[in-house]
């Protein structure tokens, strides 16, 4: 007689909000067996565990959904790709060629859209710190300088003069939208500053504003941030026109749209509580086309999104390392992955799937990451059905920062691949010790001996 | 030797199981029924893990580790003493 199928025997207690969710979130006993039509077990054998797995197709449909819903509301849009969130050279490469522009924060990432071949005019420079060598650079290439301070602004005026022509710039303003307001980038609008720093700009003769930048918040699921934002803006932008003739060639909104990955501290799941992509065009576009400028054709439209775009379409697999009883009966998972490699378990509640048919009772468990340091916890409550080592687990919506805010630590970063039209390609190999150490030397002093010395072992 | 149940518990044939005296109610997986009804019937738990290899396809070693992981968990629910 042919025996039944094992599965390890589970005994769960009901507690409100384990068994039982008056959300309806369907419990993780669904299988995700597959990625993109490849087998997740077979994916893991080739490439090892944990593995990123980018799905191409998924990567350019959020784009595309992005880009046509503010094209279709906007006459004169254009997506720039916020590199920090992910600038795994074949993520933005494949944005490029979808249409996007470079939005980079630093001279290391300056150089990584300019080597994938990027014009210097589709690249725009934010972020609180550029050298002087990386701002010449982008002026000599034409690329979109957005001004942070007035440090950064007597650089450039520097610049100008030594280039002996008025530069086009754009200023990064904030305003008091979220709680606590974000002050850190640019020049404050209701105490002022930003209007005295138009006045500096446009006084010293070397230098033209033809921008505006504003960047709200991050993982922003309030509406009225980017409608308010978009209203100061156009405020703003009368104020420094009436005052000094400014005439603006673009406004940006920047980004900070949130993904379908739900907040620790939220209380609806992220399906119930992130807005569409429509709600966010109609929330910035609808305000800015009822602007009246005086017959003036509005300015050229920038987003710059990145976790709206590469959070979804990434997955991490990772496979059950131990698991273990804790003191006060509940069960607790150890993965092969730890928070080094996805740092956003600090903000997200991530919900994983197990690869393999485990049935469908499920126990509330403590989540452990790989590294040995008491804070490595991936996810504190999560409803899941039995597992043994060895076999595999998906985290989904990880591509986010996760990739480009990891850290070496302990262990070896893994492999990323990506998945396209049936066909696997290795975007980033796994790291080796080699690869970690290379910089590294141990002067002659410190060599240990290679061979014991005479009665050493004695 | 056999396992003491604490209180009057009743397991359903859907896994549903219900402790009379606390109120509390449980669920188990297939597996876990099997197990729980031959403890209910009185089987000793030595007994038990020989007809868990007879009637799963599971190795014994597996079998065993799980079925140590099974009874400590109902004692420490307080299903058992």
């Amino acid at each position: 007689m042919e025996k039944k199928p094992y599965m390890k025997p589970t005994i769960v207690r009901h507690t409100p909000g384990g068994v039982l969710n008056k959300f309806g979130r369907p419990p993780q006993t669904v299988p995700m067996r597959r990625i993109e039509g490849f087998d997740v077990s077979e994916l893991a054998g080739e490439y090892g565990s944990p593995l990123f797995v980018l799905s191409v197709r998924e990567l350019k449909r959020k784009y595309r959904e992005l880009d046509r819903t503010f094209r279709t509301r906007y006459p004169d849009f254009q997506l720039a790709y916020s590199y920090k969130t992910n600038y795994l050279k074949s993520v933005c490469s494949i944005l490029h060629q979808e249409g996007a522009w470079a939005e980079v924060v630093s001279g290391f990432e300056y150089d990584i859209a300019a080597d994938l071949g990027v014009p210097g005019g589709r690249i725009i420079f934010n972020g609180p710190y550029k050298t002087r060598g990386e701002l010449k650079r982008a002026f000599e290439n034409g690329s979109i300088v957005n001004i942070d301070n007035y440090d950064e602004m007597q650089v450039i005026e520097d610049l100008a003069e030594e280039f002996g022509r008025t530069l086009d710039v754009g200023l990064r303003i904030n305003m008091d939208l979220n709680d606590p307001p974000w002050h850190k980038f640019g020049f404050n609008y209701e105490s002022g500053q930003a209007f005295e720093a138009v006045r500096r700009a446009t006084s010293g003769g070397k230098l033209n504003v033809v921008g505006l930048h504003m960047h709200t918040g991050t993982y922003v699921d309030d509406l009225t941030i980017y409608s308010r934002g978009a209203q100061g803006m156009i405020d703003f932008y009368r104020l420094i026109r009436d005052n000094f003739g400014v005439r603006l060639k673009y406004w940006d909104l920047g980004g900070g749209f949130a993904s379908m990955n739900t907040l620790h501290w939220a209380y609806l799941p992220a399906e119930q509580t992130t807005p569409t992509v429509d709600q966010y065009a109609d929330a910035i576009c609808s305000v800015l086309l009822a602007a009246d400028l005086g017959g003036e054709e509005p300015p050229k439209l920038f987003i710059e999104p990145g976790r709206a775009i590469v959070d979804d379409p990434f997955y991490l697999i990772t496979s059950v390392a131990a698991q273990k009883r804790l003191p006060n009966g509940r069960r607790a998972v150890v993965l092969d992955t730890g928070m080094n490699m996805i740092s956003s378990v600090q903000w997200y509640r991530y919900q994983f799937q197990s690869a393999q048919d485990s049935g469908t009772t499920v126990e509330d468990t403590t989540v452990y990451g790989a590294l040995c340091m008491n804070i490595d916890v991936i996810n504190h409550s999560l409803s899941l059905p039995p597992v043994r080592r060895g076999e595999l687990l998906v985290i989904p919506r990880v591509g986010a920062y996760n990739l480009s805010q990891s850290w070496q630590f302990i262990y070896l970063r893994p492999a990323v691949i990506a998945i396209d039209d049936g066909r696997v390609h290795v975007i980033k190999r796994a790291e080796t010790r080699e690869y970690v150490q290379q910089f590294e030397q141990v002067p002659e002093d410190y060599s240990l001996p290679r061979e014991p010395a005479d009665g050493a072992a004695s | 030797m056999a396992v003491k149940f604490t209180n009057d518990v009743t397991l359903s044939k859907s896994g549903f199981l219900f402790d009379h005296a606390s109120g509390q109610t449980y669920t188990l997986n297939p597996t876990g029924q099997f197990i729980f009804r031959l403890l209910e019937q009185g089987e000793e738990s030595e007994r038990v893990l020989p007809q868990i290899v007879a009637e799963f396809n599971v190795s014994e070693s597996t079998a065993r580790k799980d079925l140590d992981d099974f009874l400590r968990q109902l004692h420490e629910l307080g299903i058992t003493e």
